[in-house]
């Protein structure tokens, strides 16, 4: 900061940016700009045009429009992407889930809410597990940790449907119910889960308790 | 003051309403589109309707149709009509089957090359090579046309013009049509006109906006702030001619209540007027001028009416109750203030040479010597940046800068008036480029071409002579005004989305203590020069009309230099240079790129 006293200036001055008469005249300066703009302009209305507009992912450091253009376009997520939730399937078509409690206990934002029901009387699995009466995820409130599904001892919980949240009207949107949930489809299409399950009854099942076997 | 006066200045009047409402609308949507391409974003285009395909289908049937019918009639008429305006017809309809025939192919290579197979897109590696045959094709139907005298009676020049043009042309549209047909898929598609459904929508959205009135504005001024805005920016376009005056020799007594008696207005417009016209003079009799209103104080009629349109923004700004519009009010009069003298200034310079203050006188001058931006290069750039500033827009928009006032006069507006305030800056926007055109760019003169055709000359020595029918020239005219106000409007809206904002200080001292003493030193240096060619002999006369020819060969090699770095860089194939390297870019490439539905952006 240069102060000027009786002394004369004393500090640093403060060197003023150099103006040369072209710069002055500021129409070159104004057509170098230009000279940039219509650069972009040209290129990008082409190939917005003629549909030729870089890969927004893939070559998104491209010169060029690369934004992605939800909904038309959607950047492909990487396979283990950890997505909405769904509740894998039996074979009859019930889910998988025991009622364990192990996700909503697991679950970090405290977003999962389960009210476990009794099998009625007569069902082979009565005794022996239970099953979700009501199964509620708030999707707003998760924060896609993947801890529910870590824990969870069935492989009834997944997030391997590839979706993320969308942007829903209102908040009661995000409160996903079971028939939700169970209607959530894998990447594949698939509403089960890979690893095989052996229901009370089958051959392959271990008993229901020791002194039972099948 | 007869019928015919009333019936044509109806017509005029409505040719430029519609060209100046449809220009400001197309304004409004180039200016988002055009930023945001700048950008590097897609800009709005969300706006959308859903058609049938079938109902697409029936709209191209019957568009396919009428266009192929049109032509293929309009030739078969011309068949009919002398031998000038017969060869004339068959000239365009050539030409306009060239030009079909080369965007077919290249629109066919396109579709082939989606599907990685098919005739063209095996046999042209480059689409550029179609670009550069379709131009050759041109050149050589040009070169035919000049070739044919008119006596001759057959031969190959004579068969295209005569024959293979109006049939090709017709068989063209109908096959272009054909094409379009088979490429619109069954099921719903979605019409986004290039995002202009998405402007449309949001007029309409202002149309139904509340309109807000500040309670203690002063409401009869409130409300007749944007009239006023509105109002001048139209009135100006009366003096603006939009065409080369055409010349109506009616087949009738000459008095339109008589001929509208005798059933014979009709053949007015049906060519009854002669194919040709001299090069010099107007016609004596049924001289229409494409002016609405041929004033004798021209350009100063232009002064008076955009300078009133200010008083709109300052009564806006004064009744909003509102300090920011005050303001912006207060800055926009006194910004008009400042540049309408440098305005006026730096277009006196040109009146000199011109010789004139009539539109028309000025844009003859330019036909016949030199286009107003070689005789007057500095004037130019002063008019352009005094009109920027008395539109008020960027970089001289500090009567609306929103950093500072909100958004200036108009803070308190909404919905229509609004809407009237950014209509009315859309609509200065084309008279300014407008005035721009016919002071500077020649006006609806095109290189080398005149009223009796087209004459390539250096000085004394002409080198060809092509006689056109009036109509021709007459159309080429109309056209080559528009065109050429839209590539300036184009180029405006360029300054808006390049240049910063001046700050207020800085714009006053542009105005004062820049523009208006350069302006005074154009008028001297012009008067100076002038006196000295006057005085000197007519060896420098004849000088400077080869310089003069010369300019408008220049003007000619530009803009068909342009066009061809048009065409081959829009068909060059586009660069990639790399991809980035993440791991969605790993998954993308995995996949086969990034997964996209179709999109009409």
């Amino acid at each position: 900061m240069a102060i000027e006293t009786s002394k004369g200036i004393i500090g640093k001055p403060v060197p003023r940016p150099k103006r040369p008469a072209s710069t002055q005249a500021f129409v070159p300066e104004i057509l170098k700009g230009m000279r940039v703009t219509m650069r972009h302009f040209f290129r990008n209305t082409k190939e917005v045009a003629l549909d030729q507009r870089p890969d927004p992912t893939m070559a998104s450091l491209d010169e060029g429009i690369t934004t992605v253009s939800y909904p038309e376009q959607k950047r492909p997520y990487p396979e283990r992407f950890r997505g909405l939730h769904r509740l894998t399937l039996r074979e009859d078509g019930s889910p998988r889930c025991v009622a364990c409690l192990c996700c909503s206990t697991a679950c970090p934002a405290q977003c999962i809410h389960i009210v476990p029901a009794e099998y009625p009387e007569g069902d082979k699995r009565r005794g022996y597990e239970r099953f979700p009466d009501q199964f509620v995820i708030d999707e707003l409130r998760c924060i896609f940790c993947g801890f529910c599904v870590e824990a969870c001892p069935c492989d009834a919980i997944r997030m391997d449907t590839g979706q993320h949240a969308a942007p829903y009207d209102s908040r009661d949107q995000f409160i996903f119910k079971k028939n939700l949930l169970m209607a959530a489809k894998a990447r594949d299409g698939s509403r089960k889960s890979q690893n095989p399950r052996h229901e009370p009854g089958d051959p392959t099942h271990p008993g229901v308790d020791r002194d039972h076997s099948h | 003051m007869d019928g015919y006066f009333f019936l044509f200045t109806g017509l005029k009047i409505l040719v430029v309403l519609l060209f100046a409402i449809n220009t400001a609308a197309l304004l409004t949507w180039g200016e988002r589109r055009q930023s945001a391409m700048i950008q590097d974003r897609i800009g709005p285009n969300r706006a959308v309707i859903f058609l049938p395909g079938m109902v697409l289908k029936v709209l191209v049937v019957l568009l396919g149709a009428a266009a192929a019918g049109a032509l293929g009639s309009y030739g078969w008429i011309a068949s009919k009509r002398s031998e000038p305006v017969r060869l004339d017809v068959g000239f365009t309809l050539t030409e306009l089957a060239v030009l079909l025939g080369w965007m077919g192919v290249l629109a066919v290579r396109r579709s082939q090359r989606k599907k990685g197979e098919g005739l063209f897109f095996r046999s042209i590696p480059d689409a550029r090579w179609v670009f550069y045959a379709g131009l050759t094709l041109h050149v050589l139907v040009v070169a035919l046309r000049m070739n044919v005298t008119g006596d001759e009676r057959g031969g190959f020049a004579l068969a295209v013009f005569h024959v293979i043009g109006p049939v090709l042309a017709p068989a063209l549209v109908a096959a272009a049509a054909l094409f379009t047909l088979m490429s619109i898929p069954s099921g719903k598609v979605g019409i986004r006109l290039g995002g202009m459904l998405h402007a449309l929508a949001d007029g309409a959205k202002m149309a139904f906006k509340e309109d807000f009135i500040p309670p203690n504005a002063d409401r009869l001024l409130h409300s007749l702030g944007p009239l006023i805005a509105l109002f001048p920016a139209f009135v100006v376009f009366a003096v603006i001619p939009f065409g080369d005056t055409v010349c109506i020799h009616p087949d009738s007594t000459g008095h339109f209540w008589a001929d509208l008696f005798n059933g014979r207005i009709g053949s007015m417009f049906n060519g009854s007027y002669s194919p040709y016209v001299s090069r010099y003079g107007i016609c004596s009799e049924g001289a229409v001028p494409l002016q609405v209103a041929n004033l004798n104080v021209g350009i100063l009629y232009m002064f008076a009416m955009a300078g009133t349109g200010i008083i709109g923004a300052a009564i806006a700004g004064w009744s909003s109750d509102n300090k920011f519009s005050l303001l912006g009010g207060l800055r926009a009069s006194s910004q008009m203030v400042s540049y309408e003298v440098a305005l006026g200034l730096s277009l006196v310079g040109a009146f000199m040479t011109y010789g004139s203050v009539r539109f028309d006188d000025m844009v003859r001058w330019q036909s016949e010597n030199a286009w107003g931006i070689f005789v007057q290069p500095l004037a130019f750039f002063l008019f352009l940046a005094a009109s920027i500033a008395e539109n008020k827009r960027v970089p001289f928009d500090a009567p609306e800068g929103e950093s500072e006032i909100v958004a200036g006069y108009y803070l308190e507006y909404s919905g229509f008036k609004f809407g009237m305030f950014m209509f009315g800056e859309y609509i200065e926007l084309a008279i300014s480029s407008a005035v721009l055109v016919t002071v500077f760019f020649g006006g609806f003169a095109l290189p080398f071409l005149h009223r009796d055709g087209i004459t390539i000359e250096l000085g004394e020595t002409v080198y060809y002579h092509l006689a056109l029918s009036h109509r021709l020239v007459i159309l080429l005219g109309v056209i080559a005004f528009f065109g050429k106000t839209w590539i300036t409007c184009w180029a405006q809206l360029f300054i808006r989305w390049t240049i910063p904002r001046f700050r207020y200080d800085q714009i006053m001292k542009l105005g004062w203590r820049f523009l208006l003493p350069c302006a005074l030193v154009n008028i001297v240096v012009t008067g100076v020069v002038l006196l000295v060619i006057d005085g000197a002999g007519p060896a420098l006369g004849r000088t400077l009309d080869v310089l003069a020819d010369a300019s408008q060969g220049i003007v000619l090699l530009l803009g068909v230099a342009a066009f061809i770095a048009l065409g081959s860089g829009i068909l060059a194939p586009p660069r990639r240079h790399g991809r980035a390297v993440s791991s969605s870019a790993t998954f993308a490439e995995a996949a086969g790129g990034t997964p996209t539905s179709p999109m009409q952006a």
